[in-house]
Order: structure tokens, then C-alpha cells, then sequence
């Protein structure tokens, strides 16, 4: 998913919702009697229904096929064939591996020895691809499949204390597959 | 400007102080956490040299503040619109709003003497880890929340109970044979402010409990009666209560315009079938949709994930198709004059409306993987935070004073609050662009290349705070006549100019 679709998505609803919305506030100066509008009122507000669920239940319905969970993600990728262990202390990130080939299932098994961490994988770019939640007590798996080579960032995306900013750490991710 | 007739005249006075002392302590509140946001902003933007400490300092106080600030202007309002049909306490509201600034004054004693910066989400056990402050900070950060659940369970109390006598029953004031038959009932029916009334102090309640049920084992540990406090169980308690309170301002919020924007509009706003289903419904989906901030936390069961995501969509529904469209729809055709009160109303529904939509992106689970944790959550929210919930709280509050002070507003005034409109606007803007660019939210220091979103930002900032310095002042002058207008049993007959 990019991200930059998501704004672009938000910006077209939030146009046709700023148009109605401006339409209505000037036709406000208008004198139009009540009774003549609450027939209408009626139809819009069944038009919406209809149009919302609908959208609403193809959403909750799509979004089955990407979720972040590890059926999900071994459904779609296969079985990871790379494990790294991953550890969150306040305030840093130990990796088993930190070289990891591109185009490979690799499932990273993250917790946390401290307080809540969040592990964000940063393409080189510097856009958000994954995250997952990292946790005391917990190990959560994430499974992931980098595209392309290059130098990736993980970066703490749960508030954990005053060095959270300062909790990256840079991962190399390399053309060659791992046998 | 037009004041509206009637209004308020049933009210009684000494309720009506003290719905206008919570509504001022949350403007008060606002405006300084206001200041603080603004800080943060500079900082990030390499415009103010912050140390990290402060930073997250006033990140946490600026956080809990906000949201007990526009949370006590709506319950304020809520009292005033409540008390026109309604016997109130005053006592009791004096009572739940001391507790309620207690509450508030140990947080601010937690985070600006005692160094506390965990959050406002008290992450647990992110309080209990830390490294520079104390367990006696963070204690008295827990202190300052339980109280402020305490007030709010006061009040909530009070109301659900009050608007249950009045109308014969809790059956009778959620308007349930409405709602659940379609059939009128014997007695008279509550009108949408009160039946909104009910259905937020029920989820009230229920919010503040699941604050205790968090807090409560936090102190045990804090005591050593128990070794460990399981950080799933902390995360989910901890997100039902600040989200449902969070939610509640807008709940409430939006009570204030079924009870206001009928006077702008000369049209009354009926409790219909639709209003009474809608309002039921949403005691449940209020509670149903927390768990969208848990999609992360992969070891929570898939069920209460599913429920997030649905949920989320669901308590869409309700707020757009009943109180959205009715909004407008009183609004359209009906002549209504732009006074302070009917333009910040507009704008809430503007607000509310475009946060929601990029809360709803957000709440898809695939789409969350990539916006969770960046820019776009402090985006959704202070959008329909700001020009949702806290512009219908300025809406009431004008609304109050220009009654019962039987003061016109002026053209500055009006101005004014387009002005907060389209400072607001810009401000929210910003956050979605960099949430959009990925950029982490709670970063006390941004790179170079993030700078230019709070930079950009900034100057929109700075016309919000023109905005509020004269809406400020505007209110403080008319506050005397206001205050005095209470006398002899609310606001009288104010007659339209």
C-alpha cells in the first residue's frame, strides 16, 4: 500500500465532501420551506446507506486479502525461509542478522525486553512499508518480502521514552538470495 | 447578530454558573495547551531548540490536557442545554468539576514538577521503565487520571439519572419504543439533546470504569501486592478509556448542536425514528472500535481486530447519515443569519466529517500497516479535534454568552472565527501531507528533510492564535453581563436583534 495513494484518496473524498458541504452553506441563505426537504432528506440518508455499507463491506472484505498476519502473509509469500530475531531496548534494536537478500519470505520474531517498541521497516526512500508492535512479554512475527536491494531503516514507532528519536538502526538488504 | 428567543429561560441559574465555569476551564485549558502544541511545532520544525525532555514533557500534558479540556467545554454545555427541561444540581456539578481539576492539577504537577513524559496513553509499563523521573511522578500522573474518571463518573452519573426522572425511566429518555419499535411513546418524548445526554453518560461510565480497571492493578503493582501487569490487557484497558474519552468530546460535542443549531434555524430538530436508533446505537459502537489502535499488536486475537476495523466503519454511519445530514439539512433553505455561533457549528461539521474520513482510511487494517504511528493519526484527530468537537464546544459556549449577556457578536468576531477555520485547515493539513510522507508521529527531533510540514504549518498556527486571542478577549468582556444574566433563574426571554 503507498502511502501516497492514501492522501490521494482522502483528498478526493475530503473535495466532494468540501464541495457538498460549501454548496449547502450558501443555499443556507435561501428560503425554502422544511416539509420540502425532509422527503428528500429521507432518500439521501437511504442512498447513503446503501452506498456506505456497501463500501464499507467491500473494504472489511478486501482488506482480508492483505492483512499483516502471519496466515495472511504466509498464504501469500510461503513459508518464511529466513528468521531474525529481533530485541527492542530503550534505546536501540538488536538484529541476528542485519544483511537480508531481497525477493526472500523472511519472518522477523520481535520483542521486547523493556517497554512497548513498534519496528517500522524504512525503504531507502524513506517511506513506511510494515510495521509490527513490540512487546514485553510477547513475540509477535512479522513476515516480509524486500523487493529490492538497498540500505532500509528501522525506526521505534511506539513512544518508549525520551531516546525513542534516536532509536534506528540501518539494514542492508542485498541482491543475492541466501541458500 | 441574532440571539435566539427562549433559550436558556428554564435554566436554572446556579446551573447555569456552573456549566459556564466548566465551559471556561476548558476554553482556559484549550488555549494553553493550544500554546504548547504551538512549541512542539517550532521544535520540530528547527525553528525552537527544545531539549528532548521538554519535548515529551509537553507532549504528554499537551495530549491529556487537550483532551480533558474540550471534554469538560462539552460537558458543560451539555449541563446548560441539559437544564432547560432538566432539574440539575448544582452542587453536584460544582463537586464532579472540582474532582475533574484535581484530576487535571496532578497531571500538570506530574509532568511540569516531576518530570513525568510517558504519554498521555501512560503505555504501560513505559511509566514504570523510566529513566528519568520517578515512580512518585508516575504515580501522580495515574492519580490525576483516576480523579478526572471520577469526575467525569460524578457527572454522568448525575445526568443519566436526572434525565431518567424527568422522563419516567431510562427506557423513556433513550426513547427505546422509538427506537427499537418504531411506535410513538405514551408519555413525551426527550428531545435529541437529552437522549444524547443519556447515551454519553452511560458510555460515561463505562469509560471511566475501564479507567479503573486499568489504573487499579498499575497502583497494586505500584505497591507490590502483584509482580506483573500483562502489557496486552494494559494496552487494550488503557484504549478503551482514553479513546472512549476522546470519542466523548465529540459525542458530546455534537449533543450541543441538536440543543443550538434549531434557534439559528428557526427549524426544530425532532427526535425521530432515525435520531433514537442512531443514538442507541452508538452506546455500543463508541466501546466497539478502540481496538484499531491494537492492529500492530499482532498477539491480540484476530476477532478484536476484525472488530476494529468494523466497528470503526460502523460508528461512521450514525454520525453522518443522522446527525451530519440533519445538521445540513436544517441548515439548507432556512435563512439562517451567520452569527459566531452558526460558523463554528458549519465548521465542526466540516471537521468532523474530513477527520473522520482519514480515520476511517486508517482504521483498514492493510492501509494501517503504512499510516499507524506517523503523521496521519495526531492528522484525523486534530482535525475532527479541532474543528470537530472543540468547535462545537466555542459554538455553545458563544452561543450561552451572547444569550444570556443579550450580546450581539460582532464583525471582527465573525471573522475571527472563519478565521480559526482556515488556520485550522491549514494546520491539520500539514500533519496529513507528512503522515502521507511517512514522517513518525512523537518525534521530539525531525531531520531536515521532515522540517518543511511543521514549517509550513507554523504561520496556520499563528492565524489560529489570532483567531483565539480575539475570540478570547471578545469572551471575557461579555463573561460579567453573562455571569449576571444568570440571575433570577437562567436567561430569561433574550430577545432576537
Amino acid at each position: 500500500m503507498n502511502p501516497h495513494l492514501v492522501l490521494a484518496a482522502l483528498l478526493a473524498l475530503g473535495t466532494i465532501w468540501t464541495a457538498a458541504w460549501a454548496t449547502i452553506l450558501v443555499r443556507s441563505k435561501r428560503a425554502i420551506p422544511l416539509d420540502s426537504l425532509e422527503r428528500s432528506e429521507s432518500r439521501v440518508r437511504v442512498g447513503l446507506l446503501i452506498a456506505f455499507g456497501a463500501v464499507g463491506i467491500a473494504l472489511f472484505v478486501l482488506s482480508f486479502r492483505w492483512l499483516p498476519y502471519r496466515d495472511t502473509r504466509v498464504a501469500e509469500f510461503g513459508a518464511p525461509k529466513i528468521d531474525v530475531k529481533v530485541v527492542g531496548v530503550q534505546w536501540g534494536w538488536s538484529l541476528s542478522r542485519d544483511r537480508l537478500p531481497a525477493g526472500v519470505p523472511i519472518e522477523f520474531a520481535v520483542n521486547s525486553v523493556d517497554v512497548n517498541h513498534d519496528f517500522g521497516i524504512y525503504d531507502p526512500e524513506g517511506t513506511l512499508l510494515g510495521q509490527v508492535q513490540v512487546m514485553p512479554g510477547y513475540t509477535n512475527r512479522l513476515i516480509y518480502v524486500f523487493r529490492r536491494p538497498g540500505t532500509y531503516t528501522i525506526r521505534c514507532l511506539e513512544y518508549c521514552g525520551l531516546g525513542h528519536h534516536t532509536m534506528i538502526i540501518p539494514l542492508t538488504v542485498t541482491a543475492a538470495t541466501t541458500k | 447578530m441574532t440571539t435566539p428567543s427562549r433559550t436558556l429561560a428554564a435554566s436554572d441559574g446556579g446551573v447555569l454558573r456552573a456549566a459556564i465555569a466548566y465551559m471556561l476551564a476548558g476554553f482556559g485549558g484549550f488555549l494553553l495547551m493550544g500554546l504548547l502544541g504551538l512549541l512542539m511545532r517550532l521544535d520540530q520544525g528547527g525553528l525552537l531548540a527544545m531539549p528532548p525532555q521538554w519535548f515529551y514533557r509537553i507532549m504528554t500534558l499537551h495530549g491529556s490536557g487537550m483532551v480533558a479540556s474540550v471534554l469538560l467545554a462539552a460537558l458543560g454545555g451539555l449541563a446548560a442545554a441539559v437544564s432547560e427541561t432538566t432539574r440539575l444540581s448544582a452542587r453536584t456539578l460544582w463537586i464532579a468539576l472540582l474532582i475533574y481539576l484535581l484530576g487535571t492539577g496532578f497531571v500538570d504537577l506530574a509532568t511540569l514538577v516531576g518530570g513525568f513524559a510517558g504519554g498521555w496513553t501512560v503505555l504501560h509499563p513505559l511509566p514504570f521503565d523510566a529513566r528519568t523521573w520517578t515512580l512518585a511522578a508516575a504515580l501522580q500522573m495515574y492519580v490525576g487520571y483516576l480523579l478526572v474518571a471520577t469526575g467525569l463518573a460524578v457527572f454522568c452519573t448525575h445526568i443519566l439519572v436526572a434525565t431518567a426522572r424527568t422522563y419516567g425511566g431510562l427506557a423513556k429518555v433513550l426513547a427505546w419504543r422509538l427506537a427499537f419499535t418504531g411506535r410513538q411513546p405514551d408519555g413525551a418524548l426527550p428531545r435529541p439533546v437529552e437522549l444524547i445526554a443519556a447515551v454519553v453518560a452511560i458510555d460515561g461510565i463505562i469509560c471511566a470504569l475501564a479507567g479503573a480497571i486499568y489504573l487499579l492493578p498499575l497502583f497494586a503493582l505500584a505497591a507490590g501486592l502483584v509482580g506483573n501487569v500483562d502489557a496486552l490487557f494494559a494496552k487494550n484497558f488503557v484504549l478503551l478509556f482514553g479513546h472512549t474519552i476522546a470519542n466523548l468530546s465529540i459525542y458530546v460535542s455534537a449533543g450541543l448542536v441538536y440543543a443550538a443549531l434549531p434557534l439559528y434555524t428557526n427549524r426544530e430538530w425532532k427526535t425521530t425514528w432515525p435520531v433514537a436508533f442512531a443514538w442507541n446505537l452508538v452506546i455500543v459502537l463508541m466501546l466497539a472500535n478502540y481496538s484499531h489502535h491494537l492492529y500492530a499488536d499482532f498477539a491480540q486475537p484476530l476477532a478484536l481486530q476484525l472488530l476494529g476495523e468494523i466497528g470503526s466503519y460502523a460508528v461512521g454511519l450514525p454520525s453522518f447519515i443522522v446527525t451530519i445530514i440533519g445538521a445540513l439539512t436544517l441548515m439548507y433553505g432556512s435563512r439562517m443569519r451567520w452569527t459566531v455561533t452558526t460558523i463554528f457549528m458549519a465548521l465542526g461539521l466540516w471537521g468532523w466529517v474530513f477527520g473522520g474520513l482519514g480515520a476511517l482510511l486508517d482504521a483498514t487494517i492493510p492501509i494501517n500497516q503504512v499510516m499507524h504511528n506517523t503523521m496521519w493519526v495526531p492528522a484525523h484527530f486534530h482535525t475532527y479535534f479541532l474543528l470537530g468537537a472543540a468547535a462545537f464546544c466555542w459554538a455553545y459556549l458563544y452561543h450561552v454568552v451572547a444569550t444570556l449577556s443579550r450580546t450581539p457578536d460582532s464583525g471582527i468576531s465573525r471573522a475571527a472565527a472563519w478565521l480559526y477555520g482556515i488556520g485550522g485547515a491549514g494546520f491539520v493539513l500539514m500533519f496529513f501531507i507528512a503522515g502521507a510522507n511517512s514522517v513518525p508521529r512523537r518525534y521530539a527531533v525531525h531531520p531536515p528533510q521532515w522540517q518543511i510540514y511543521p514549517r509550513i504549518a507554523v504561520p496556520f498556527v499563528l492565524l489560529l492564535t489570532v483567531s483565539l486571542a480575539w475570540l478570547t478577549w471578545d469572551v471575557l468582556r461579555h463573561i460579567r453581563p453573562a455571569w449576571i444574566g444568570t440571575r433570577g433563574g437562567g436567561g430569561g426571554s433574550a430577545s432576537a436583534e
